[in-house]
């Protein structure tokens, strides 16, 4: 690593910034502590949480230190269209999941995960199948977010990779640890007003350092046609595609979100997820723009690595208080993330493994407390552990959001198809799981007929995608049309094509597979279930309503 | 006219994220507020 190329702030100041946010962190915690916490709030808070801090809790959840090198580098790899094909389709996952979010809540308005709704559903397998889907994601989200750290604090201090991850790891534990799901959203608040302000500062201070907007006029000359165009059709099929068949995937296999679904006041639900949405789109756009500013100006990536795109920019251009402000805003963006999955996956092993499947719903308070602050002990180690290995983070993000691919039409059918069974959904998830890794690890050699069936499989998964988004908003109908509509399109644009984007293909498979088993097993089967079961199965753990003061 | 439309299209975004912040602000606010009428919990 280059470092000369970076400004440095010396062990002294580094440390100070990072005790000023931990430290504040912390004791913005200590206005909600309480001596003993209560198991539901420690999960969801009081299901009472209003517009704003349910907002800006759900923005500084979803903006994570990859979503700033993310946009980034898809701004300086695609060029005009870049940040848009990052943060827009990223946002839209706000967007898609909050017709289902209150279909769930309906279904199970005292629920603190979607595995408890699906075991009320299911039972066992299906549950812990969603569960080890969450975690899997929170972990990977741990690592990416510890290791982002550690790759700021060592590119701008004279302090380690590993210092980095350390800090970070003990900072996000501190002040998550005592009251869980409560302190993670008082402390979004404050984590998002920081870093909008931030990038509302740095956007403009780059732009404007680099001699203003004339100076991207000139620099148009450096981009290829491709990249100076806005409907760029690399930059839809390598980037904007792979993250919109994800879309539904990430909401719905990811906890951090259906928690917060769950803790809304159920009436702020929509403008509370429009607002999210709309907050994480301008920011990641925004600082997407920062990657394209670099590739306007010609600027080399140092290493090649293009995580180092924004450092570069920020300690080329501005001043070190607008560094010192950089490193707060990702900082604040990878904790942010880091509280929630440790309060996601605590939720998750406290009601999802301990409350279902030993305790049979009637579980000890004190002891699933407990269990709930261990995990995120445990969680913390094995992300600060997992840290030490460099991985390409656009990759991981497309690769985890397909695996979630398989789940997200059982899940969704489950809601609301009395048909669906928990054979017709382990069947589903694991044969959705199985084509993808198939397709997407190229098991099988692509001749004869099979990349036409693999292309066929993804186009219905193409107009199960398009189906699902237009049925949350439209309804059965309108979903049915769309969904037979897209996926007759797309098998028509699909074969002898689609065989070349294997991440795409792969990602496409695991919907349409998944959807299609899903559809006939139940078929097979002539049991209908009755959703009221759903409420009276999913209670609240704790004998004292939460988050109500004496 | 170039050099327009690419200054805004940079500088579109932290605007947004300025009425999204106030936005935000405003109704943390009167959550806080309603909080403190009702003697509930904000979180």
């Amino acid at each position: 690593m280059n470092k000369e190329s970076f400004y440095q702030f010396s062990t002294l100041t580094v440390l100070a910034l990072l005790v000023a946010f931990y430290g504040g962190t912390y004791l913005l915690t200590l206005l909600i502590k309480k001596k003993k916490e209560n198991t539901d709030a420690f999960m969801v808070s009081n299901h009472q949480i209003g517009f704003g801090l349910g907002a800006a809790s759900m923005t500084a959840t979803w903006i994570w230190a990859a979503s700033f090198y993310g946009a980034a580098t898809s701004g300086y790899t695609y060029g005009i269209s870049g940040p848009l094909h990052y943060g827009l389709w990223g946002a839209l996952m706000i967007l898609f999941i909050y017709p289902f979010g209150r279909r769930f809540r309906e279904l199970a308005p005292n629920a603190h995960t979607l595995g408890e709704l699906i075991h009320a559903r299911h039972g066992s397998s299906s549950q812990l199948i969603l569960a080890s889907s969450n975690i899997l994601g929170s972990i990977i989200s741990l690592m990416v977010n510890f290791t982002a750290s550690g790759a700021l604090v060592s590119v701008l201090s004279p302090l380690s990779f590993q210092a980095g991850v350390v800090i970070a790891g003990v900072g996000v534990l501190s002040y998550t640890l005592w009251s869980g799901f409560r302190a993670s959203v008082l402390t979004d608040f404050a984590q998002l007003m920081a870093m909008m302000a931030v990038a509302i500062l740095i956007i403009p201070a780059v732009l404007f350092a680099l001699g203003g907007p004339g100076t991207l006029s000139d620099g148009m000359s450096l981009l290829t046609p491709e990249q100076a165009n806005l409907f760029s059709m690399d930059a839809i099929l390598n980037q904007g595609a792979p993250f919109f068949v994800a879309v539904l995937a990430y909401a719905i296999g990811n906890q951090t979100i259906s928690q917060r679904l769950f803790a809304v006041r159920e009436d702020h639900i929509k403008p509370t997820f429009i607002t999210a949405t709309i907050g994480y789109g301008a920011i990641v756009i925004g600082l997407g723009m920062i990657g394209l500013m670099a590739l306007m100006t010609g600027m080399e990536p140092i290493d090649g690595d293009m995580n180092n795109l924004i450092p570069q920019m920020v300690s080329m251009y501005l001043s070190p208080v607008f560094i010192g402000l950089f490193f707060i805003l990702v900082i604040g963006s990878l904790s942010s993330t880091a509280d929630s999955d440790l309060s996601a996956m605590s939720a998750i092993v406290m009601a999802d493994v301990y409350g279902k499947n030993i305790a049979k719903n009637k579980p000890d308070p004190t002891k699933m407390l407990f269990i709930g602050r261990l995990t995120m002990i445990v969680a913390t180690l094995i992300g600060v552990i997992l840290a030490s290995f460099s991985m390409d983070i656009l990759i991981m993000l497309v690769f985890v959001g397909a695996l979630w691919g398989a789940i997200v039409f059982p899940v969704i059918a489950s809601c609301f198809w009395n048909r669906v069974t928990n054979a017709a959904f382990t069947s589903a998830v694991i044969a959705g799981l199985l084509m993808f890794c198939i397709a997407r690890f190229e098991l099988l050699p692509m001749v004869s007929v099979i990349p036409v069936l693999f292309e066929l499989l993804a186009a219905v998964g193409g107009g199960v995608v398009l189906g699902l988004m237009a049925f949350g908003f439209g309804g059965r109908r309108v979903g049915m049309i769309v969904a037979t509509i897209a996926a007759i399109a797309l098998a028509f644009f699909c074969v002898g094509f689609l065989r070349d984007y294997t991440v795409l293909l792969a990602s496409l498979m695991a919907y349409g597979v998944s959807t299609i088993v899903c559809v006939v097993v139940s078929l097979l089967s002539s049991s209908e279930f009755d959703f009221t079961q759903i409420d009276q199965k999913v209670i609240n753990y704790d004998p004292v309503k939460p988050g109500v003061q004496a | 006219m170039q050099t327009f439309i690419l200054g805004s299209y940079v500088l579109i975004w932290p605007l947004v994220s300025l009425a999204i912040l106030a936005v935000i602000g405003v109704a943390t606010w009167k959550d806080i507020q309603k909080a403190r009428r009702e003697k509930t919990e904000l979180v």
